[in-house]
């Protein structure tokens, strides 16, 4: 009795904690789905409203002509970042193996390297990337924002770190016993061991990816070329002509694949299809 | 016995990895060894590509850490990290312990669970527009919140106060990533081979027990990658305080990150003395990640030899 | 064999216009799919008498960099009306919000090559910077292009401002532009009616000092209008704009920071606005200044300080309305402002590697865009509003003669000649007072003024910490 209350009020706690952050998380894209649908008017007056407006034909037709292709940028920002986040999570996941389960001489060593790149601030190797791209004559050749995810030192740790105590080596042992060659090993039982990882990676790399601006901005001259995160920002860089509620429109555009895809993976946020938990 | 099948197969270890190397090789190398060696030569304005080592060839380095707004930024960095470091890992880490509980299901968790890490889908330039927005000045959401709620007679400019504008990124700090930080932990503790906490409950520990001897130490791998990572990732913050506010209100929010990006894009083109502080940078980042690794004792013994046996029980079985 | 090379030529334009007019699929008014297949009938037109190209038979393609559509969509225009031009145009268009624009830029001419920019645009913050300082260096001059650049210059009676800021260290142009920006005074005519009994632009200028040079005048109107319960000006940025550009010094003389006594004065300037509550306190492309053109703010504002274009793609979208009654529209006039001042203006520049192919196309465009006065001419129809049919938006231009046989008249203004007050304000231009760090600089001394203003810390302080600030991240001297 006296624990069951306890729970109760323990409940209660966690429920008021939670939809509160609920509502903190719901908020913004709330005012951005809200304010797709307000005319630029309305939202200099109040920025923020509850209520939907008549706007969202106007806003659409605003958009697209101010040579906005929702498609292209789509498609675009479709392809670099499916192929950045599916580079990234298996190469990562396969570098982490080896660091997990290979005894090497440089193990140790190779493990400090990727730490150490890891801690390396962004915006000045930005400065010799973009020269080097430059000088190579790479610019608007989407392979240079897909290929550099290979070598992601810190979804490498990450890998390594759920690796670490989740992988026994004894279930590789029986696989090589098996007669499975290394390669077919990890491919077909490391893989799926790491699936609860690997999700979790491919929904942060993918957000990553999409929302990436700067890079390819500097990188994307060739306006067919252009991401979604591009298009947005040129819309609000027409500094004489600012359109709130089309902005608003393109950013919500652009947040709508990165729904569908987290919503597909947010299962594996939800259950969680971890190696402990498939009993028996 | 097992060294030598290890030596047998070390191989693929090289070989695996050697996707990575390669692409390191090819898109990082260059620019980091241009970053660390510009940071002791004079290269500086727009198109310059002869540069030679400095005759003072720490020039640089000094030059950055006497400067003024270089200290500001260190600052600031250090109190907006910790400022969102802190309350992200707690809330973290209490959601961890609410949802994970075995014994006490939160009903609808799965929504919540989603929900928590959605702040961090919307690109940074779109929170930096809704929170400006938010917070503006004369009139703004906020300035009607606490007009209606007679807080204020006269509308406050909350992001000219230097205070309340750190506030506001550190709380959006805090708000976009603690529940990044709890997707993180919880898929860590699914890890965990449930036999334990069954044992656990066996032995009558209770929840907080569970928590604190089973879950934590359970985790500590995990642990250490969410600490290592919001170091490195805080302590290189740009986004936000580049977008919300340019770091103003009188470089009040100004990083260190968004003061190596003015130093070498907006206004003189000073590559050298932004790689020096990049330098400077990396090296207080490594000293901080070396000393989480030394407090969360990654490789200790004893720790590991329970694990392997552990895991011998799980494969035995 | 010659027929198909040209029908593929055709199919490389169509595609590439297709591709520039981007959401082909769109019904949109201004870069539509139409006059892209216009383009396209055209050229295969040409075709067939194998005149297409003028100067090698072949198409050239032009790299435009932009931070706008503007100049883009200019440049298809003319394609779209000149079929045998003989060249196509790829636009990049980086918006300088975040500062993007001048890093991408300037990778690129450094980087040189197929992709390297042949025309590139800058805006008067950043344009000193690519016509005299340090990426001076890859600035075509005019004259090497082929254009008779002093007679032309002198024909179309050019502003001398355009000309000075366009001219680099060796004397020879590398950038005009192709509007005028001298500022003026836009104000509300109901309010002045109502503090003053008339909104004749001349009394009214009288009233707040026009053309005196100080702002004397100034702040007696600020009180009138105040005991009226009117706002003067929205908020100080509106002020800065008219100082900032007014001055006599920029803010680097001889590699040192320089504070111009005018520009010190602003401190006290943005100070006594807000201690007497003589603005809404609103900071420029903020909401809450743009309300206020509605007169939707805390209290009704009398006017902005600004150029021609401040009325047509500001104070006009955001007036609440689109004819006379509606909104603010329809409410405004334009009177001499109390100090001369310009403020904007976009330039165009050509890269001196650009291929030699290319050249002709592009002396083409810059002669059409920044020199040419008649009435066929890109300022003809930008001023008059008819680059996209009639009706558009009017601007002021920099070529003198453009601006003698144009009208200015706008609904907006209740009928009044905007140009009429904005072709003597250009004499005030002058591009003497510009940096190539005005952006950074700029920012950091409003930074400060508003720290000033609203009490944070003293005026020494401020200005020192100005300084401080500056010194840090740029590389000049500062005492």
């Amino acid at each position: 009795m006296q624990k069951n209350k306890h729970y109760t009020g323990m409940k209660v706690v966690i429920y008021i904690v939670c939809i509160f952050l609920a509502i903190l998380s719901i908020f913004p894209f709330w005012i951005m789905i809200i304010n797709a649908t307000r005319s630029t008017y309305e939202i200099q007056q109040h920025a923020i409203s509850f209520l939907p407006s008549k706007f969202l034909v106007k806003n659409w037709n605003i958009l697209t002509g101010k040579s906005f292709n929702v498609l292209r940028g789509f498609t675009n920002s479709m392809i670099i970042s499916v192929c950045s986040t599916a580079l990234n999570v298996y190469f990562s996941s396969l570098t982490a193996y080896a660091l997990v389960i290979y005894d090497w001489k440089l193990r140790n060593a190779f493990f400090k390297f990727i730490m150490a790149i890891m801690m390396i601030p962004a915006q000045v190797t930005m400065i010799g990337f973009y020269q080097m791209v430059y000088k190579i004559h790479m610019t608007n050749n989407m392979l240079m924002l897909i290929l550099p995810s290979i070598a992601a030192p810190a979804v490498v740790f990450f890998m390594r770190q759920y690796l670490q105590p989740t992988l026994s080596p004894e279930i590789v042992q029986s696989a090589r016993i098996d007669g499975a060659g290394e390669f077919r090993t990890f491919n077909t039982i490391v893989l799926p061991i790491m699936k609860p990882a690997i999700a979790t990676q491919a929904i942060f790399g993918f957000v990553n990816s999409w929302n990436n601006l700067f890079t390819p901005m500097v990188l994307l001259t060739d306006q067919k070329k252009y991401t979604m995160p591009i298009m947005v920002s040129l819309l609000k860089g027409d500094i004489y002509k600012t359109e709130f509620g089309s902005i608003y429109l393109g950013l919500t555009l652009t947040v709508l694949p990165l729904f569908i895809v987290y919503f597909a993976l947010s299962k594996y946020i939800i259950a969680g299809v971890a190696l402990g938990s498939v009993k028996g | 016995m097992r060294n030598k099948k290890s030596v047998k197969y070390a191989k693929y270890g090289y070989l695996f990895s050697l996707p990575f190397i390669i692409t390191f090789l090819i898109f990082s190398l260059y620019p980091i060894f241009y970053t660390l060696v510009i940071g002791f030569t004079d290269m500086k304005g727009i198109g310059a590509t002869k540069f030679h080592i400095l005759d003072d060839p720490l020039g640089n380095f000094k030059t950055v850490l006497s400067n003024r707004t270089f200290k500001m930024a260190l600052k600031n960095t250090v109190i907006i990290w910790l400022g969102n470091f802190i309350p992200q890992i707690v809330l973290a880490l209490l959601l961890t312990a609410w949802f994970t509980d075995r014994r006490c299901k939160v009903k609808g968790q799965g929504v919540f669970k989603v929900l928590f890490y959605m702040p961090n889908i919307i690109t940074a330039a779109t929170i930096a527009i809704l929170f400006g927005a938010l917070f503006a000045y004369p009139t703004s959401p906020m300035n009607d919140l606490f007009h209606s709620l007679g807080w204020a007679k006269e509308p406050i400019y909350f992001l000219q106060n230097k205070k309340l504008a750190k506030g506001v990124i550190i709380f959006i700090q805090t708000w976009m990533w603690y529940g990044y930080t709890m997707v993180v932990m919880i898929s860590g503790v699914l890890g965990i081979n449930p036999e334990i906490f069954e044992a656990a409950e066996v032995d009558g520990a209770n929840r907080t027990q569970t928590f604190f001897y089973i879950t934590l130490p359970q985790i500590k791998t995990i642990l250490l990658f969410t600490l290592v990572t919001s170091v490195v990732g805080g302590l290189n913050m740009f986004d936000i305080p580049k977008l919300f506010l340019d770091g103003g209100p009188d470089n009040a929010t100004i990083t260190t990150s968004v003061f190596i990006y003015k130093q070498a894009f907006a206004g003189s083109y000073l590559y050298n003395r932004a790689a020096a502080a990049s330098v400077i940078m990396f090296i207080i980042i490594a000293i901080i990640s070396a000393i989480m690794f030394r407090i969360l004792k990654e490789d200790d013994p004893e720790s590991a030899y329970a694990g392997k046996k552990r895991r011998v029980r799980n494969a035995e079985k | 064999m010659k027929k198909r090379r040209l029908v593929a030529g055709a199919m490389c334009a169509l595609m590439a216009t297709t591709l520039l007019a981007g959401c082909g699929k769109s019904d949109d008014k201004e870069t539509t799919a139409a006059p892209a297949t216009d383009t396209t009938a055209s050229e295969t037109d040409g075709g067939d008498d194998t005149t297409a190209a003028p100067t090698s038979g072949e198409t050239v393609n032009i790299n435009l960099w932009s931070f706008t559509d503007e100049i883009p969509n200019m440049v298809q225009k003319y394609i779209d009306t000149h079929p045998d031009c003989g060249f196509t145009c790829t636009p990049t268009i980086i918006a300088t919000t975040d500062g993007a624009y001048q890093p991408a830029l300037d990778q690129a001419l450094m980087g040189g090559g197929a992709d390297a920019p042949d025309l590139y645009a800058a805006e008067a913050a950043f344009i000193l910077k690519y016509s005299q300082g340090e990426a001076a260096q890859y600035a075509a001059a005019y004259a090497d292009l082929g254009i008779d650049i002093d007679a032309k210059i002198k024909e179309a009676d050019i502003a001398q401002y355009s000309v000075d800021i366009g001219t680099n260290p060796d004397g020879k142009v590398v950038a005009l532009g192709y509007q005028a920006t001298g500022g003026a005074f836009i104000y509300r005519r109901s309010i002045a009616k109502d503090t003053w009994g008339t909104d004749d632009p001349a009394e009214i200028a009288k009233k707040i000092g026009g053309g005196s040079g100080n702002l004397d005048a100034f702040w007696t109107a600020a009180e009138e209008l105040k005991a009226k319960g009117y706002g003067i000006v929205s908020g100080d940025g509106d002020l800065w704009h008219a100082v900032e550009n007014s001055s006599d010094k920029g803010w680097i003389v001889d590699g040192a920071l320089t504070i111009d006594p005018k520009r010190e004065a602003f401190l006290d300037y943005s100070k006594k606005l807000k201690d007497n509550g003589y603005h809404n306190d609103t900071q420029d492309w903020q909401d809450a200044w743009f309300a206020d053109m509605k007169g939707e703010g805390a209290k009704q504002i009398f006017g902005f300080f600004g150029p021609a274009w401040l009325i047509n793609y500001t104070l006009a979208p955001n007036c609440g309305g689109e004819a006379v009654g509606e909104g603010t529209y329809g409410d405004w006039a334009v009177c001499e402002p109390p100090i001369g001042f310009f403020w904007g203006g976009t330039w165009l520049l050509a890269n001196k590697d650009v291929p030699a192919e290319k050249v002709e196309a592009v002396k083409t465009i810059i002669e059409w865009i920044t020199l040419d006065c008649t009435e066929d001419g890109l300022q003809y129809m930008w001023a008059n509003g008819t680059l996209n049919g009639e009706g558009g938006t009017k601007d002021c231009v920099a070529s003198g003669t453009v601006m003698a046989m144009s009208n200015g008249e706008l609904d907006f203004l209740g009928g009044q000649n905007m140009f009429d007050v904005f072709v003597p304000a250009n004499q005030y231009a002058n591009g003497k007072n510009l940096t190539p760090y005005d952006e950074t600089i700029n920012s950091a001394w409003r930074d400060q003024v508003r720290q000033y203003s609203s009490g944070e810390k003293s005026r020494e302080d401020a200005i020192a910490d100005f300084k401080s600030n500056v010194g840090d991240v740029l590389d000049i001297t500062v005492d």
